[in-house]
């Protein structure tokens, strides 16, 4: 998968991985895809949610050692 | 642990996923209901006064009021066993691990704590105290808490968004994850948490088998507290993104399980003031009509509700979100507390009776709705405002009207 932009949502807790991620997807092309890096476990549920929302294309999640790697496409 | 079978299933079922929050909402409702039948209404910021009372007490600082000790004092130990059964609740569902955020986010939590500290104590309670159990008491100064922290919110959020442009830096730099749940030889965090139920069971019991009226109460705290823990960990239930949420992304979710919830203790708190249920040495129906129930109506509770929803917003979680954040490994909920905490003592001696002298009417309104409009009135008029929001975050998730996101 080709990843356009990464973001780096380490360590931070609701709500700013879900303000940080729609600034971000807002700057960024349709069909770009974000790849978003938190620690968060309420993000397993936000992140999908607020793209449903929003008509984002959620691609994919990943765990590995407690950090989550979400896969967002730009609508 | 369990390789197979039913048991296995039964425990992947509870903490293979998040439960939906409303489903949390309804079983926090009834264990609300439970510590109403037993002593007093669920509340979260007495707790917080009373560990910050305790801590400056032990450092020699008297003059900040004392309070009973923390194992004696129910709000204290429910706080103290919320963390721990969310933090088990977060070992078994393998989402624990030390959260450590950016310095500007730690920051931001303490900060966050101090401001809730100030607004609980000058608007006489929490999100839990004085919204999740004070409207369904029916209290007059709750709406206007209730109010406070919907208008503090609203500011506070604008603050986080205009935060993201202008000073990015705050919430980036180093952080790190510690000793997480997931990935290798990582077998022994469900083993602690099976350890530390225990732990909890038997402090549970030694309390009980003391056999006094007060240690039975404390006791049974003692064991709601963990299973509140564990049920708010589950489905990550949260008051302050019921409040947020419309203004942020739009979503109604988290309002709509809050309705649900606040709408089953409606019922209870409404039965059990109106038949004087339970007691635990009280007789006067009276004196259980007015629990949760405190003088502040309503521009002390609008006051003091407005810089808790700035705090809560900030820090990202309210008195009882707080808890259980802290309890799952967020550093910056640690902060918080520790705002919280020390923050609280100060404001009640020093803030609070300026606030008492500038207001002095507040202190003579102890309103419990159903003196003025009766038992069906006041429940009528919970009712109505519950329909409306629910009418209003449905409309803004369609139309987002009022969402930043």
């Amino acid at each position: 998968m080709q990843v356009d932009q990464t973001l780096d949502c380490k360590g931070l807790s609701c709500p700013m991985p879900i303000i940080k991620l729609a600034k971000t997807i807002k700057k960024m092309n349709s069909g770009e895809v974000l790849e978003m890096i938190g620690t968060d476990p309420g993000s397993k549920t936000d992140v999908p949610a607020w793209c449903e929302k929003t008509g984002n294309i959620f691609m994919e999640q990943t765990e590995d050692g407690g950090a989550f790697k979400f896969y967002i496409k730009k609508k | 642990m369990f390789k197979k079978g039913v048991l296995r299933e039964l425990f992947d079922g509870l903490f293979g996923k998040s439960w939906p929050m409303w489903v949390g909402g309804i079983l926090l409702a009834i264990l609300n209901i439970l510590l109403f039948v037993i002593k007093y209404p669920w509340g979260g910021s007495g707790g917080y006064i009373s560990i910050g009372q305790n801590l400056f007490q032990n450092l020699g600082v008297k003059s900040l009021g004392t309070s009973t000790p923390i194992s004696l004092h129910t709000v204290a130990l429910l706080n103290i066993f919320i963390v721990l059964g969310a933090f088990i609740s977060s070992l078994f569902s393998k989402e624990f691990s030390i959260k450590v955020a950016p310095i500007g986010e730690l920051v931001k939590g303490l900060i966050g704590g101090a401001l809730m500290g100030i607004g609980a104590t000058v608007g006489i309670g929490c999100t839990i105290g004085g919204f999740f159990s004070g409207v369904p008491a029916l209290s007059g100064g709750a709406l206007f808490l209730s109010l406070g922290f919907m208008l503090g919110t609203f500011v506070a959020l604008r603050y986080l968004l205009w935060e993201m442009e202008a000073l990015p830096k705050i919430s980036m730099g180093k952080s790190c994850t510690l000793i997480p749940g997931t990935g290798k030889k990582t077998g022994w965090q469900r083993w602690l948490g099976w350890i530390l139920i225990a732990v909890v069971l038997y402090i549970f019991s030694n309390y009980t088998a003391k056999g006094t009226a007060l240690s039975k109460v404390l006791g049974w705290h003692v064991f709601i507290a963990l299973i509140l823990g564990i049920i708010l960990q589950r489905s990550r239930y949260c008051i302050t993104r019921a409040f947020r949420e419309p203004f942020m992304t739009g979503e109604a979710t988290a309002p709509v399980a809050i309705i649900i919830s606040v709408l089953v203790v409606l019922i209870g708190f409404t039965v059990i003031k109106y038949f004087g249920v339970g007691n635990a040495g009280e007789t006067a129906v009276r004196a259980i009509e007015m629990k949760s129930v405190y003088a502040n109506f309503w521009l002390r509770a609008l006051i003091g509700g407005f810089i808790f929803g700035l705090g809560m917003t900030i820090a990202g979680g309210c008195a009882v979100g707080t808890l259980w954040r802290a309890g799952e490994g967020h550093v910056k909920l640690w902060m918080s507390i520790v705002g919280f905490v020390i923050m609280a003592p100060v404001s009640k001696k020093f803030i609070v009776p300026v606030v008492e002298k500038t207001l002095p009417e507040s202190l003579r309104y102890k309103v419990f709705l159903p003196d003025y409009l009766g038992y069906t009135g006041a429940v009528v008029l919970i009712l109505v405002i519950l329909l409306l929001w629910y009418m209003f975050v449905k409309w803004n998730e369609k139309t987002g009207k009022f969402s930043a996101l």
